[in-house]
């Protein structure tokens, strides 16, 4: 490519709906490394090149400015940004001391139908293994 | 000549890219290739993993990409790629064109006129369908017949904006079906037949007949067949084709004193 | 759903019930409307009127609360009438005898009363539904968010094994799943009471190659519930609280309570996308990514395991909320969590569950495999049953309607029944953020009928309150003829008028521990 399109790039990446439980499959347009729109994925066994409003402008949210850059350290709604490393040491001590104090079933985890299975499995285990509690759900309910 | 060899060609001229389709874990997406990246360019062009190719090429002049692109055409991308030119929505001479012919059993599903591009590269052509079955179905019923027709397709419409999200001549900033002077917000279905008839409107001196609108409609609602008719109008009407070619002015866009209706003329 | 989506388009009869499909999920609506178009008849149970009752050969509006009222009358006709599949019930069935004597109390005309469908309308639709070959059942939360939704569920199973409507093409009892991987999430474990694959936490073969694998002992008791979390929060019991990618604070019932629980806990993390309402509340928030940032699997409501794939990087310091999982587990001091990517936490997974075990990325590929899929040459499956039951036959249960449950309290004469709409999503984080869907439905609005709507002054637009013994809250009227009278109908997306302030989460399904957000007694005021 000439020197002026040096960081020029557009792919589509196939992937699944993060909006209901139809799980319809979709591309991420991608032009220089930003998600630019939503096409249909044809030939999906579920959605065969159809998407619902919600899927097609699924890419919106995505670069919102309210997104979270950074770990937050705070109460009653006054936050501080801190270092992330800084962060998971809270949190990890935090765990540590309730375990030691109170037990493992002082703690509890909700885990999430946004996140994907392999990030509720390993909630799952941070919760019974790690921890040894099997105080663990998510909203199913809801 | 194979995509690959062309785009092996068009790399050699100077363009800085090439969009064409690249295989990947059982589907084809589309892709900008670079020169080194030629050989995972798919061979083939799946008949049925079509994307709207001229939009893309839009939205990435769009983004901002100032060099030559190569791109891989059927008859109908080609089509929209001269409607956005005439439009002046993309720089027409930035483009280098892979022309793909399609295939019989293709151009039968889509009872395409022209089911190939100006210069074919790959494939060979067929001749095309001059008339299309489906409009002359609905054409055969009755009026009363027709509009009921019509009325229960509109009303099963999931307001998913497919239709408009998938065209590849739809461009516009501001969209009429998105003015709540002509469509109430929020409610499924959209308030019918406006909501349809608006579109079928724009799409009378647009439509490229890809028919991805169809295609993607969850509803199964034959658009395809209602822009067809509404070409058809125009073509009779005005003698104009969209697409055909980069001289012919859209005469919706331009009613003025060359423009006749059958009642008589207008006056600008 | 016992069998898959596609399977909808060639079902002779489709029984559709909670569940406003064109909006909650539209591309199933699409191919309940193919059926249609090719013949089907679509039978609707639902008090509101909804899009696809307009396509509908018999929309059959019951009183809210009396499901379990309807699908017992529809049972006692197929069984009166002797439209029932006796070689079915015969040859894959058991207690029968049982549900026929339970069905006595079920008369038409008694029904009828305490449902609102008419006698006649109730047995035609019994008998369009036992006489066609192929029957499905597709339900929604409209069944599930009562506190009688598992009988209600346990109903409509009695119906479709009554008439052989079970392990077949376009059959079966399908519920849609309201979020992306709800049901993945179920798969994985992230339940009290079982780890992957449903096995039991208090069965010790289960729990035992789980403590193999992981050499460690794990906890046998089954834990608490969400909202049996809250109300341990609240009584102190639990101190440190992890959530991760939820928005309790809008989409839990009875949000006071909700906020009391939180604010009770000693630590609470919340590792979200977004400054939730509920990470608001947190001691420490973590900045998690979405789907378009990570590798993974989700699995949707027909049980097709399906791959996302990263396509941006996440923001700033925003992590893959696996990684962040890792490095606390870590920190914590816990071995054996290093992962190198998501597809190793994936064969982990396959590892040690059953149906996910002939399951690998590559298998996955674009197109997914259905559970059961338990060897790496077997093709998934389609639809559930086949040739048995998990128990071997399929168990009729008893199911009795309990009017206590459809009482409304003195001084709250309406129903109101809270939901979702087509172009929001649940707490709205995501979808309120995109321009094309905050446009169409902007803000939340109570739905009351013409006649209520006159009788209490109140015209569309005008702002009312909404009162219910748990709280209220103030909102625009939208009058349509939607709702009934004595029905009002509330979206519980929008956080400046959380219709969930108005449930009340002390009484519980017994085994799905879920509150009745379809039916609480309320009354309209103007505002």
């Amino acid at each position: 490519m000439s020197d002026k399109n040096l960081d020029f790039s557009y792919t589509t990446v196939p992937t699944i709906c993060p909006y209901c439980g139809t799980g319809c499959g979709m591309l991420l347009e991608v032009i220089g490394g930003k998600i630019s729109g939503v096409l249909p994925m044809k030939g999906h066994p579920v959605s065969d090149g159809c998407l619902c409003l919600k899927g097609w402008t699924a890419h919106e949210f995505v670069s919102s400015p309210d997104r979270l850059a950074r770990a937050l350290v705070g109460k009653d709604g006054d936050f501080k940004e801190v270092g992330y490393t800084e962060a998971v040491a809270l949190v990890a001590d935090a765990m540590r001391e309730t375990v030691e104090n109170h037990g493992p079933d002082s703690c509890a985890f909700v885990a999430s139908a946004r996140c994907t299975n392999e990030e509720n499995y390993l909630m799952s285990k941070l919760a019974r293994f790690a921890v040894g509690t099997n105080n663990i759900d998510h909203c199913a309910r809801l | 000549m194979s995509i690959r060899e062309k785009a092996r060609q068009l790399f050699a001229e100077g363009v800085d890219g090439v969009l064409a389709f690249k295989r990947t874990d059982g589907v084809c997406i589309p892709h900008l290739f670079t020169k080194t990246e030629v050989e995972e360019i798919c061979k083939d062009v799946p008949a049925d993993q079509r994307y709207p190719v001229a939009g893309i090429v839009r939205r990435i002049f769009l983004s901002g990409l100032a060099g030559k692109i190569g791109v891989v055409a059927r008859g109908c991308d080609e089509r929209a790629l001269i409607e956005l030119g005439k439009q002046g929505q993309i720089d027409f001479d930035l483009l280098s064109i892979i022309g793909v012919a399609c295939s019989e059993e293709q151009a039968r599903y889509c009872e395409c006129s022209k089911p190939y591009p100006s210069r074919i590269d790959v494939g060979s052509r067929f001749e095309g369908i001059s008339v299309s079955e489906k409009v002359r179905a609905v054409e055969s019923m009755e009026g009363d017949e027709r509009l009921a027709y019509w009325l229960a397709q509109f009303a099963s419409c999931l307001k998913c904006m497919g239709c408009r999200n998938i065209c590849p001549v739809c461009y516009c900033v501001e969209c009429s079906l998105e003015d709540e002077n002509l469509v109430r917000r929020g409610s499924v279905p959209p308030d019918w037949p406006v909501f349809h008839l608006l579109r079928a409107v724009d799409m009378a001196s647009r439509c490229i007949d890809c028919g991805l609108c169809e295609e993607s409609c969850p509803s199964g609602i034959p658009l395809r067949t209602l822009y067809k008719k509404a070409t058809e109008i125009v073509k009779e009407l005005f003698d104009y084709e969209p697409g055909a070619d980069m001289t012919q002015r859209s005469p919706l866009g331009t009613i003025g004193d060359q423009s006749e209706l059958p009642g008589g003329a207008f006056e600008a | 759903m016992t069998n898959s989506i596609g399977e909808l388009s060639d079902a002779d009869v489709i029984l559709l019930t909670g569940s406003n499909t064109s909006e909650q999920h539209p591309v199933i609506a699409g191919k309940i409307l193919d059926a249609v178009r090719k013949g089907a008849k679509l039978l609707i149970f639902d008090p509101r009127i909804i899009h696809l009752t307009s396509f509908a050969h018999m929309h059959l509006r019951q009183k809210p609360g009396t499901d379990i009222v309807w699908i017992n009358a529809l049972m006692k006709v197929i069984i009166d009438e002797d439209l029932l599949d006796r070689e079915f019930v015969n040859s894959r069935t058991e207690g029968f005898e049982e549900l026929s004597r339970s069905l006595e109390n079920y008369s038409l005309e008694r029904a009828a009363e305490i449902c609102g469908i008419e006698a006649s309308d109730l047995r035609e639709a019994a008998r369009i539904f036992a006489m066609a070959d192929k029957a499905s059942i597709v339900y929604c939360m409209g069944i599930t968010q009562h506190v009688f939704g598992t009988r209600n569920v346990l109903a409509l199973a009695n119906l479709a094994l009554l008439t052989g409507n079970v392990g077949r093409l376009s059959t079966g009892v399908n519920p849609l799943r309201g979020q992306n991987n709800v049901q993945g999430a179920c798969d994985v474990g992230a339940l009290p009471n079982v780890l992957t694959g449903y096995q039991k936490v208090d069965d010790d073969v289960a729990r035992g190659n789980f403590e193999s694998a992981y050499g460690k002992k794990l906890p046998s008791k089954p834990g608490l519930t969400l909202i049996e979390i809250m109300n341990a929060c609240l009584e102190g019991k639990i101190k440190f609280l992890y959530i991760m990618g939820e928005n309790p604070m809008i989409t839990e019932p009875d949000l006071k309570h909700v906020e009391e629980a939180l604010s009770a806990v000693d630590f609470l993390v919340v590792q979200d996308i977004f400054l939730t309402e509920t990470a608001r509340l947190a001691h420490v928030v973590l900045p998690g990514s979405c789907w378009a940032e990570k590798d993974g699997t989700f699995t949707n409501t027909e049980r097709r395991v399906q791959r996302i794939r990263k396509a941006i990087d996440p923001p700033g310091d925003a992590r893959l909320d696996w990684q962040i999982i890792c490095d606390i587990a870590k920190a914590f001091g816990s071995d054996y969590f290093e992962y190198s990517s998501a597809e190793e936490i994936f064969d982990e997974i396959a590892k040690l569950t059953p149906s996910y075990s002939g399951m690998s990325y590559q298998r996955l590929s674009t197109q997914g495999l259905q559970w059961p899929c338990p060897s790496v040459d077997h093709p998934g499956t389609v639809y559930l049953h086949e040739t048995g039951f998990a128990r071997g036959k399929g168990l009729f249960s008893v199911v009795e309607y309990d009017p206590e449950s459809q009482k409304l309290e003195e001084h709250y004469p309406f129903v109101l029944m809270t939901g979702r709409v087509g172009f929001q999503y649940h707490s709205g984080t995501m979808s309120r953020r995109s321009r094309a869907l905050a446009r169409e439905v902007p803000e939340a609005y109570v739905e009351i009928s013409p006649q209520d709507a006159a009788r209490l002054g109140i015209s569309d637009r005008d702002k009312v309150k909404v009162v219910s013994p748990n709280g209220e809250l103030t909102v625009r009227a939208f009058v349509t003829e939607r709702v009934r009278p004595g029905e009002i109908f509330i979206p519980f997306h929008f956080s400046e008028a959380p219709a969930n302030i108005l449930i009340n989460s002390r009484e519980l399904d017994p085994q799905s521990k879920i509150t009745s957000m379809k039916f609480c007694p309320a009354r309209i005021e103007k505002a």
